[in-house]
């Protein structure tokens, strides 16, 4: 369960834990996903699932994005470089 | 002393035991057979995850359900677990409560299917989807109103409007209930509203008219009454919302962005009050509080310190902790719950300080059960449920001892034990969140019911000293008054009917509305019926309910309090039947056993009564009784019949 929070910084560690909410909360176990994904090229990356990957994205970090992110983010690398800054 | 425990978050339900590991890795550990990976789900729904983590066990039982084999209802039937639907109606978004719901429902042994109508009028929706209710109704209807639903305003300073808004607003909700009651006969639960977040409020606004928190909290009030008189059950949001805080509860951002109704770190409370209401409906309420004494009912060790050195009432924060804890427990005793105490301990020296302390709140009397030894507190559990004839699912154990409670819950899993704090002054707060003894509804058989046991326990000792079970059965002086349903007794029918799991032969659960429906039913005959005998009244102890088709009838259900096992009631009810029976032209009575988990105890009910089997089906059985060859028999009772009046 514990990540060493050393490695939090480094992108692909946590675009691996970015990748395991997108598949809960997706509902697809085999999903992959990297920082070229955006929204559009998921149908399942709804409205409803984009605040399921907002909600599931901040318990696993324990963070909180503002509502501007939450507006405006629509691809991995934003959720990836937005997590990265509160590192 | 130990070190102090971290602060604690009602909303993280802190009675569960903290969560085995990653739930990712858990998950994709699942057995491939479906019931296998049901059970296994189920064990791990026991501990207290957070709202993301239950989203994903309710999906996996969702993909489960899905593509389970077609007999996967009545294999998890035998599990225990019950199938059951409940529609939430919600002008909010409730969709992302569903698979939380899902899991939750797990924990109270309930196979859960959501259906979810939202972002929309409750009315046009239920018009809408009125035939397709019809057909196949839910077992439960949700109306998950909310402030932003009801747009509660009327000018300030203004009684009269005030008292319209709220007139308007209840009766909205009355109308959608009435709907949703036509389209399903179902129960109904209606929600309480939690104060506007966003409202203006100043320290005076409760007694200002057509200020936010003076509606929200007349509406609240009124609706819990309306409630209780319509026979509606109540989820308290607004109590939940208290419990944690409104700034925490409030969804604040997520109403923003995709109009949640309250925020998602409380789903987990949220949805484990919801299957609370819907577990006391089925008869999956807890109704035993096993205590241990040591440490727990009062501070320090009996046998040690002796009872002078007890740590207990006034004079001691610690001790009036544990007195605290023993005005709770005095408290649901009130409420129908039954005490026992399960200790290692001697039992004179226990009994002792229950007589000598002063400062005890709970009485000897007050305890139906004492099992004080020093033997494994698991056996004394198991051995407090036989004597008392409840099953173990109905038990809670409290003990402060983690190493006791994990043996308990280990050896007896369908026993509820919550964690307990460090602090005993943190305590009751965690128990009482817990809710593990929810009821619906307060009728007067839960005020008597601690007698009622206490009286079964002299019972038990007249027959020891008879020996002869019909002697003794003889010596009790029984009387068995019998009555068609009636309004009077239409609380307590709907009780027995909703939580009774082991003397029920076919486990059919009906609402108040629909017994109600019952009485002026002519092709329903419906029993009630009485105990009385010399040590006490029994309270009403059975319900039967037949329907006629030509020249038979057929048992729909017949259900008995396992408090008057063994007293030859369901023959005095049989021979009332029949006579019934006879004087109506009907030729024979045909019963049919559906079996359960927990109904094994009637599974030979007809043929004991004297009925010929003549079919069965997968466990299922079907039995006849022919009126002509009935034959009255002596039993140890006299009967009374009550008619109801016909109404002219």
């Amino acid at each position: 369960m514990d990540h060493a929070s050393e490695k939090l910084s480094s992108s692909d560690a946590i675009l691996a834990r970015v990748q395991d909410i997108f598949r809960t909360e997706l509902d697809d176990d085999a999903l992959v996903v990297d920082l070229g994904t955006r929204q559009k090229d998921l149908s399942a990356w709804d409205s409803l699932a984009h605040i399921r990957l907002v909600s599931g994205l901040e318990s696993e970090f324990d963070i909180q994005f503002s509502l501007t992110e939450i507006e405006q983010i629509n691809s991995v690398k934003q959720f990836v470089d937005a997590i990265k800054q509160r590192g | 002393m130990s070190a102090p425990s971290a602060k604690l978050s009602l909303s993280e339900l802190p009675w569960l035991p903290r969560p085995p590991g990653n739930l990712r890795g858990l998950l994709a550990a699942l057995p491939a057979d479906p019931l296998q990976a049901l059970s296994a789900l189920q064990s791990l729904a026991q501990a207290g995850w957070g709202e993301a983590e239950l989203r994903s066990i309710g999906r996996k039982l969702r993909g489960i359900a899905k593509s389970a084999p077609a007999n996967f209802h009545s294999d998890a039937r035998q599990q225990g677990l019950l199938p059951v639907r409940l529609l939430i109606l919600s002008a909010s978004t409730v969709s992302h409560l569903a698979d939380a719901l899902i899991a939750t429902a797990m924990r109270f042994r309930v196979l859960l299917d959501v259906v979810v109508a939202e972002y929309e009028e409750p009315e046009p929706w239920l018009d809408r989807n009125r035939g397709a209710l019809q057909q196949n109704p839910p077992d439960f209807v949700l109306v998950a109103s909310d402030s932003r639903m009801l747009k509660l305003a009327s000018p300030l300073d203004d009684a009269a409007a005030a008292e319209q808004m709220i007139d308007a607003a209840l009766a909205r909700i009355s109308r959608i209930a009435d709907v949703a009651t036509a389209a399903t006969a179902r129960p109904i639960i209606l929600q309480t509203l939690a104060d506007d977040p966003d409202a203006t409020r100043f320290n005076m606004d409760l007694g200002l008219p057509g200020t936010a928190r003076f509606l929200t909290t007349e509406f609240n009030r009124r609706l819990a009454r309306q409630a209780r008189q319509g026979s509606r059950l109540v989820l308290d949001v607004n109590a939940l919302a208290n419990l944690v805080g409104l700034s925490a509860w409030s969804a604040g951002r997520y109403w923003y962005a995709a109009k949640y109704p309250f925020a998602t770190v409380m789903i987990p409370l949220y949805a484990d009050n919801i299957m609370r209401i819907l577990a006391s409906q089925m008869g999956r309420s807890r109704r035993v509080l096993v205590l241990d004494l040591d440490n727990t009912m009062w501070g320090g060790i009996v046998g040690d310190d002796g009872i002078e050195g007890l740590v207990l009432g006034s004079g001691s924060p610690l001790g009036e902790a544990h007195a605290a804890l023993q005005r709770m427990a005095l408290a649901l005793k009130q409420r129908g719950i039954i005490l026992c105490v399960s200790s290692k301990n001697d039992e004179a020296i226990a009994l002792d300080a229950f007589r000598n302390h002063p400062e005890m709140v709970l009485k000897e009397d007050d305890i139906v059960a004492f099992r004080v030894n020093w033997e494994d507190k698991a056996a004394n559990i198991k051995a407090i449920a036989d004597a008392i004839d409840l099953g173990l699912d109905c038990f809670v154990f409290l003990d402060d001892n983690p190493a006791e409670r994990k043996r308990v819950r280990d050896a007896l899993p369908s026993v509820a034990v919550p964690e307990l704090p460090e602090d005993p002054s943190d305590w009751l707060m965690v128990v009482q969140a817990a809710g593990y003894f929810e009821q619906a509804a307060f009728s007067n058989e839960d005020r008597l019911r601690a007698g009622f046991y206490k009286a079964n326990a002299l019972r038990a000792a007249q027959m020891e000293r008879i020996g002869n079970h019909d002697d003794y059965l003889r010596s009790l002086g029984m009387r068995l008054s019998i009555a068609p349903f009636d309004g009077a007794g239409r609380k307590r029918i709907t009780q027995l009917i909703s939580k009774s799991n082991q003397f029920n032969l076919t486990t059919r659960r009906y609402s108040e509305t629909e017994i109600a429906a019952l009485q002026s039913d002519p092709d329903a005959i419906t029993v009630q019926a009485r105990l009385e005998d010399i040590f006490g009244d029994n309270g009403m102890i059975s319900t039967v309910i037949c329907r006629r088709t030509e020249q038979r009838w057929d048992v729909d259900s017949w259900i008995m309090s396992c408090r008057v096992l063994g007293r030859r009631v369901e023959e005095a009810i049989l021979q009332h039947l029949v006579a019934e029976a006879r004087g109506m032209g009907i030729s024979e009575i045909i019963g049919r056993f559906i079996p359960t988990a927990r109904n094994e105890l009637v599974r030979d009910h007809y043929s004991r009564l004297g009925f010929v089997q003549t079919a069965a089906d997968s466990g299922e059985t079907v039995w006849r009784l022919a009126i002509e060859g009935y034959c009255d028999k002596d039993l140890p009772m006299t009967v009374d019949l009550r008619r109801v009046e016909e109404p002219a």
